[in-house]
């Protein structure tokens, strides 16, 4: 049985067409990856499958149930962490997630019971009669993931959960996210990082444009990109710059720059290695570290748009 | 989903009322606005008329019954004098105004032609107009059963003695309905209607609220509809109102004893009609704004200078010609000229275009907002 089933999704806004005829399907017990540059379509995608938008083409399907003629029991499924807190400052953490465990039905002692398990799995049980404003980012974030979850959904959607935290609070997530797939929750999981969707996704979908552009296990992605290859190199000091240097190279197909970490997109075929290092220290680099990187969905994604993920 | 709107409303109330300053905002306003508007247009705060009265009639029927009737007028007290100390009285302004009944008062009123009654005042005619009026028309009562009587002793008793039964008791009860109170309750109810357009406004904004706390988004994705979170919003709007209502009806006759002049029951019908027009317009006004501070912008742009138009603040009959033309395109003043039809003994037929009115604005304000609402695709601003 498929949790998800997507076929065909279309939204326009105007003339802009933000999802363009889009399928999938997730099965049971996955950890769906939903990965795509900003403006690419996921939330897009995501609201429409929470009914918060009206899709303007296509079919969704969840647990082999059309969400336009049964969206009660559509909607009773699902569990939606969305992209933005969506939680009321002015309610105690524990208020917040059994208010909106309650709009599941969940009365009473069960509603406190499922309240109390939701903030307990996210590492909020301790704060429960504390207001969110009190929270750092992280506890928000976590926060947001309780609220979704209290009711037991089938199928949990998270859409970018882990944007601008720190990397305990990430680690956190992620590893809740796995928790909550070992207990029979089938997962989307929306990102942009794709160390993220890498490490966590059991399959993935690229979006680029509305578009999906590509499809599969991590390894069946990869294994697309076998003529070209990754080149990361870090300098002890950088003056910026350096990176533009290096483009017009044999072989160079993009190169870019993140303070003192240069990494260059290139031709598997060309060895051309000694050449970018050798341009480097013309210009007074000093080289620290280089590492030739194993294809990645970073990569993936740089062939098939040309673009970074995160440009 | 009753069970769901239930929900969605103990909640909704439960937050809001949390909050220490929202009981004032809701709640407390409108008896502030009781309270203005006995200070503002109650000027003395209606103490006692002083009357001093020289019964030189002594015991004759009508003349002890006319002391005994006057006694029967709240805000009134009398003292027994004699003519010299009351005319020294009046002039200290320890009385007010002085009643003197000569000898033959009662059989002139008896014959129907009232005679031998004079009053005398200081002060300006307005302290004693009421008085005044109370009396002249005791008289007149009096002396039209003489004439109909027509000398026939039998008659007149009858008709006399009905009179001071039933006719007591009526007097007794319009006795509040001086011009000051009404206008005094009149401008309760006209504050009140602006806090009721202010409060159906920021509890409508709280679905804006919710929108750009994405929580509306979780809302949404669950079972419950888009419909019965707004249906909610709708009904936690109106207890607020009746609320508001209540306690301003409460505070105007059991604390500040202003009797508008209307029963109980169609006051707070006519308010709850109002009610319904304040949250369909404060509806409106959110499907139309893109933010929550763009609608509480709006609503500030159209409920104080329409209350002001409309005359919730002050009589409509002081403003320019033009100004009462406009009016009758504010909703507020077709709610206080009902009021106003019914303080001056109209029946509820009276008000029956008052009320048809009102309801077209509800309808007409609820529509363009389902219009409105239904058309919208923007969850940019708010997902
Ligand atoms: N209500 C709307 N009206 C018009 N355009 C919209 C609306 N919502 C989204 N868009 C556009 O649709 C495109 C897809 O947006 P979407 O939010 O789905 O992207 P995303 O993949 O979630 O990006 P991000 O990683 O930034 O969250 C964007 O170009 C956005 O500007
Ligand atoms: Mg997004």
């Amino acid at each position: 049985m498929n949790v998800l089933d997507i076929r065909g999704l279309t939204k326009k806004f105007g003339d802009f067409v933000a999802v363009d005829n889009i399928s999938f399907k997730v099965g049971e017990g996955e950890i769906f990856g939903f990965l795509g540059a900003n403006g690419a379509g996921k939330s897009t995608t995501i609201n429409m499958i929470c009914s918060l938008l009206q899709p303007s083409g296509g079919e969704i399907r969840i647990l082999d149930r059309d969400i336009k003629t049964q969206s009660r029991f559509a909607k009773q499924s699902l569990g939606i962490v969305p992209q933005d807190l969506a939680i009321y400052e002015d309610m105690t953490a524990y208020e917040n997630v059994s208010f909106f465990a309650g709009l599941y039905g969940l009365r009473g002692g069960q509603l406190k019971e499922r309240t109390e398990e939701a903030l307990a799995f996210v590492g909020l049980g301790d704060k429960a009669k504390s207001f969110p404003k009190t929270f750092s980012g992280g506890m928000k974030r976590r926060l947001n993931i309780a609220c979704a979850i209290a009711h037991k959904p089938k199928l949990i959607i998270m859409d970018e959960p882990t944007v601008g935290i720190d990397p305990q609070s990430r680690n956190y997530i992620l590893a809740s996210v796995r928790k909550l797939n070992e207990s029979g929750c089938t997962i989307i999981y929306t990102s942009h990082y794709m160390e993220e969707v890498e490490e966590i996704c059991s399959r993935i979908a690229i979006v680029d444009h509305g578009k999906i552009i590509a499809e599969g296990t991590k390894e069946q992605l990869t294994a697309t990109v076998t003529d070209v290859k990754d080149i990361v190199i870090e300098l002890k000091t950088a003056t910026g710059g350096e990176a533009e240097r290096l483009t017009g190279l044999p072989g160079v197909r993009k190169a870019s720059q993140e303070e003192n970490v240069i990494r260059i997109h290139s031709d598997a075929s060309v060895d051309n290695l000694n050449r970018i290092l050798k341009r480097l220290m013309e210009g007074d680099s000093e080289i620290r570290a280089v590492e030739e990187r194993e294809p990645n969905l970073e990569m993936v994604f740089l062939t098939l748009t040309g673009r970074n993920l995160r440009d | 989903m009753r069970k769901e709107l239930w929900f969605l409303v103990r909640t909704t109330l439960r937050r809001i009322f949390r909050n220490r300053s929202n009981w004032l905002i809701y709640l407390g306003l409108p008896v502030a606005g009781v309270v203005l508007a006995t200070v503002l247009y109650g000027s003395t705060g209606q103490p006692d008329l002083q009357v001093g009265i020289v019964n030189g009639d002594g015991n004759a029927r009508v003349a002890a019954d006319t002391v005994q009737f006057l006694g029967k007028l709240d805000h009134v007290k009398f003292a027994n004098v004699t003519e010299s100390e009351l005319r020294e009285q009046l002039a200290d302004g320890k009385l007010d105004t002085g009643l003197i009944l000569s000898a033959g008062y009662s059989d002139s009123v008896m014959a129907g032609k009232p005679d031998h009654i004079a009053l005398h005042s200081v002060k300006g005619a307005t302290v004693t107009a009421y008085f005044k009026s109370m009396l002249s028309s005791y008289v007149d009562n009096v002396s039209a059963m003489a004439r109909i009587a027509n000398g026939d002793t039998a008659t007149f008793d009858r008709l006399y003695g009905q009179y001071s039964g039933a006719g007591f008791k009526l007097t007794a009860q319009s006795v509040n309905d001086t011009s000051n109170t009404k206008e005094m309750s009149t401008q309760s109810i006209g504050f009140l209607l602006m806090f009721m357009l202010t409060s159906a406004g920021s509890l409508s904004e709280l679905i804006l609220k919710n929108r750009e706390n994405r929580t509306y988004f979780r809302i949404v994705s669950s079972p419950i509809s888009a419909k019965v979170y707004v249906l909610s919003n709708i009904i936690v709007n109106l207890i607020v109102m009746a609320g508001q209502i209540l306690i301003a009806l409460f505070f105007m006759r059991v604390v500040f004893h202003l009797s508008a002049g209307v029963p109980f029951a169609t006051m707070f019908g006519l308010l709850a009609l109002f009610a319904l027009v304040a949250v369909s317009l404060s509806l409106a006004v959110v499907s139309f704004a893109k933010s929550s501070s763009a609608a509480g912008a709006m609503q500030n742009f159209i409920v104080t200078p329409s209350c002001l138009v409309a005359g919730c603040f002050f009589p409509a009959s002081v403003m320019p010609e033009f100004m009462q033309r406009v009016s009758d395109f504010l909703p507020q003043s077709w709610l206080l000229a009902a009021l106003g039809k019914l303080q001056a003994n109209g029946g509820l037929a009276d008000i029956g275009l008052n009320f048809a009115v009102l309801l077209a604005f509800a309808a007409v304000f609820f529509l363009i907002a389902v219009y409105k609402f239904g058309r919208s695709d923007d969850t940019r601003n708010f997902v």
